[in-house]
């Protein structure tokens, strides 16, 4: 939504250089980042040598919070201080987290919007806020790695996040600093990871069992365009759950009826290493005694831990099934394995039957996602103009409206491709209406109640007419980050009514402007400055691309008079940039913009012809005969 | 003082094919991925904002062009509203009385297929034959259209709609059984 698209303040002074552009996988458990250096892409160590950051944010010293392995090791002390498995709880309502935070100790509280906040020694903190740590965390790796400021960044999340969700990823980037190329769909990017250096062609599952959530995606690769054809998955079932499996066993066998919260960490580190263990053991003995002395020691057998993450393993088969459905496939040439879940022997076992493949592993199934993500962002930073590689994604699940009587009208429908517009005529059932009400929301059942409740738009100024005979055309739009955006307007008379969109679930225009200056106030502080180095970034960029676009179709597009007038103006930029009139700058900058609008439009339309004159002239020809 | 994309131009012609039933599946793919390979936000993502505003519009007008075409239901509703035959056209007209009874048929087998013995076998047959139907419903759509025969034309049309439906139904059925 156009509301939340605050750009991040400029931070590559220079063009004409080859960007600093990172992919980061920000997991449930785990978070990486990637970026392409030498034309190969390899995960980012700190300074002790690790890639893998806990997604672990320790919040019990007001301003300090401490992320990553440190704050895991004050997870037992302060159990409801540090926060795990955040990522659970992005753009979740606090009806939705009860579950997930019953089991996790935390103390919950709500904004006024009714999402969740954990209540912490450093007072209220949100999953975005908790997520922005992370992501900061991992900007500065990357900046000392990369030895300079970071251009932009593509975020993987799950295939299966609905908007919400996604809104919250993109809002904890911005927080962060980071300018977000694009967000990209996990199992699309382990595809990636997988298909960029063969010419291959063919159809790719990607499974994917992160610590939280599971993902399973169809693609389909040819001649460079990757097409999502269907995917699927469940946004609460991972590794997490195995360990969950395992600690409720522990406390069966042990005969204990209650776990205190710092207790329940303690086993949950325990049982996450017997699973690991179980990997390659085929009994693995488990001492509890620092846990409860008292406790006898117990075993558990490979047979043991495979009967009992039985189905949440049959779980996923159901959902990799569906998606086959929805692909209108019955097989696929390759089986991509994504994410540590994945090397439990049973898992592979019952993915690689269910599919006849043996699935591909030549890349760590920790780290693919990250290097998918950042091919695809020196990719889009502008690093390999050459690549021809494209990604067709899909949304997740259907948009709808409310209807009468609480019903969904789907608009949408899932797995369709996207970037989408679809338009849907409105009328006014009063004589002399003049604002409408529109709820959309987001999921696949019938009722309203079922669905996730996206946003309400209140469409105003309608001119007054008799009932019915208004026709107001909505049209929603999904970008290429599948986030939703919504314009209207009134037919009969051509009216534009203006739209104000208040989402349901996600941040607010003011909150995200209130949590931006305070963060920047802890940053830097210097506004004035950063506003300065954004108009300048933002004038170089227009003027980077615009002299790129003369050089290649100046020429054919434009005449002597429209050429000279952009070359003027641009050239008055570009003085205006050596000064620091960051308003005169601005000015200049939209003015250009503005005046280079009708050329893009031209360059738009030159494309296209392009691109049909290039697939085969000879056909072409005969079958319209130009 | 956005423009938006050339709306006027017909999705066939966006795609430089001529306006037809009958379409070559694979080429209409291959020039939909080459029309993305230029206009995607993807390739735009160091453009102005205008510029990406415009990719996006393009790219979303493609995307709707391609589904619209691929499938033949949407392919005929399409031809038909290019023809001039509004929505209103459609649900006016009379479907006779054998059609219907065939598919009051159809519908009654679908919902009983959960209480036999062996319903998946049952799912399948019935599946086969609304896609046999359909099928038939695709050859006299194309023969009327070809022909200027308006009425026919719609009155297949309008067949080829209640069979997908049923073929939806029929297919979340499935999806069903098969989940358990």
């Amino acid at each position: 939504m156009a509301l939340l698209q605050i750009a991040e303040p400029g931070q590559s002074p220079l063009p004409h250089q080859v960007k600093r552009a990172v992919g980061i996988d920000l997991g449930t458990t785990n978070s990486l980042v990637a970026s392409v250096r030498g034309g190969r892409a390899a995960v980012l160590a700190d300074e002790e040598g690790a890639v893998m950051l806990p997604s672990v944010v320790n919040f019990s010293e007001p301003e300090r919070p401490v992320v990553g392995a440190p704050a895991l090791r004050l997870a037992s002390q302060h159990p409801a201080d540090t926060l795990v498995s955040v990522k659970r709880f992005m753009g979740r309502g606090r009806e939705d987290a009860l579950e997930e935070a019953r089991r996790s100790h935390y103390c919950l509280s709500e904004d006024a919007q009714g999402l969740v906040r954990f209540t912490t020694a450093s007072g209220d903190v949100s999953p975005v806020e908790a997520s922005a740590e992370i992501l900061r965390s991992l900007r500065a790796r990357a900046e000392s790695t990369l030895a300079g400021d970071i251009d932009g960044a593509v975020i993987t999340v799950p295939a299966y996040f609905d908007e919400a969700q996604r809104q919250a990823t993109k809002d904890a980037a911005t927080l962060a600093g980071i300018n977000v190329l694009r967000l990209l769909n996990e199992p699309t990017a382990a595809a990636v990871a997988y298909g960029l250096d063969s010419a291959d062609q063919g159809v790719i599952a990607v499974y994917d069992l992160g610590g939280g959530t599971f993902d399973i995606s169809i693609l389909r690769l040819r001649a460079g365009v990757f097409e999502v054809l269907a995917t699927g998955g469940d946004t609460a079932l991972g590794g997490d759950d195995f360990d969950n499996v395992i600690v409720d066993w522990l406390q069966r066998s042990s005969g204990k009826d209650s776990i205190e919260p710092g207790q329940h960490r303690a086993l949950k580190a325990l049982a996450r290493r017997t699973k690991e263990a179980l990997s390659s053991e085929s009994s693995v003995a488990v001492d509890l005694s620092s846990i409860w002395p008292d406790a006898p020691g117990v075993t558990l057998s490979r047979d043991q831990f495979e009967a009992l993450i039985q189905p949440l393993v049959k779980r996923t088969l159901r959902a990799c099934r569906r998606c086959l459905r929805d692909a209108e496939l019955d097989q696929v040439d390759n089986v991509v394995m994504v994410g540590g879940s994945t090397r439990v022997p049973l898992v592979r076992e019952v993915v690689s039957e269910f599919f006849a493949r043996e699935p591909l592993l030549n890349i760590d199934p920790d780290q693919v996602v990250a290097i998918g993500a950042a091919i695809q962002a020196d990719i889009l930073v502008g690093n390999r103009p050459q690549s021809d590689v494209l990604l067709l994604d899909v949304i997740p699940l259907s948009l709808g409206l409310e209807t009468m009587g609480g019903l969904v009208e789907k608009i949408i429908p899932r797995n369709t491709t996207i970037p989408v517009a679809r338009a849907q005529e409105f009328t006014t059932y009063k004589d002399g209406q003049t604002a409408l009400a529109v709820h959309i929301v987001q999921g696949e059942r019938e009722l309203v109640t079922d669905c996730r409740s996206l946003a309400r738009f209140e469409l105003r100024g309608i001119p007054p007419m008799t009932a019915g005979a208004a026709k107001i055309l909505v049209t929603f739009q999904v970008d290429a980050d599948g986030l939703l955006s919504v314009t209207a307007k009134e037919q009969a008379t051509g009216v534009e009514a203006s739209v104000s969109v208040k989402p349901s679930f996600g941040l607010s225009d003011s909150d995200i402007t209130a949590m931006l200056q305070s963060s920047f106030q802890h940053a830097q502080g210097d506004k004035q400055a950063r506003h300065l180095a954004e108009q300048r970034l933002a004038g170089w960029q227009l003027i980077e691309g615009l002299r790129a676009a003369l050089a290649k179709d100046g020429a054919a597009l434009l005449d002597a008079e429209e050429r000279q007038l952009l070359e003027d103006a641009t050239a008055a930029l570009a003085a205006l940039l050596e000064g620091t009139d960051a308003q005169e700058i601005k000015a200049q900058t939209e003015s250009l913009g503005r005046l280079s609008e009708a050329f893009a439009a031209r360059r738009m339309d030159k494309s296209i012809h392009e691109a049909l004159a290039g697939v085969a002239v000879d056909t072409l020809a005969e079958k319209v005969g130009e | 003082m956005t423009s938006s994309p050339d709306l006027t131009q017909d999705y066939f012609s966006l795609f430089g094919l001529p306006v037809s039933f009958a379409i070559d599946r694979d080429e209409l793919g291959a020039r939909y991925r080459r029309l993305q390979g230029e206009l995607h936000p993807d390739r735009y993502a160091n453009a102005s904002s205008y510029e990406q505003r415009l990719a996006v519009q393009h790219s979303a007008l493609v995307n709707q062009a391609y589904q619209t075409l691929r499938k033949p239901l949407g392919r005929a509703l399409y031809l038909m509203e290019l023809g001039g035959v509004s929505q209103n056209d459609m649900s006016r007209h009379q479907i006779d009385g054998g059609f219907l009874i065939m598919q009051m048929e159809l519908r009654e087998k679908l919902e009983a297929i959960p209480e036999l013995m062996e319903p998946d076998e049952a799912i399948e047959h019935l599946l086969d034959e609304i896609n046999q139907d359909l099928r038939a419903e695709q050859r006299a759509f194309e023969q009327a259209y070809n022909g200027n025969d308006t009425e026919h034309a719609i009155s297949a049309c309008v067949k080829m709609q209640y069979l997908d439906k049923l073929l939806s139904e029929a297919e979340r059925l499935e999806a069903k059984l098969i989940d358990g």
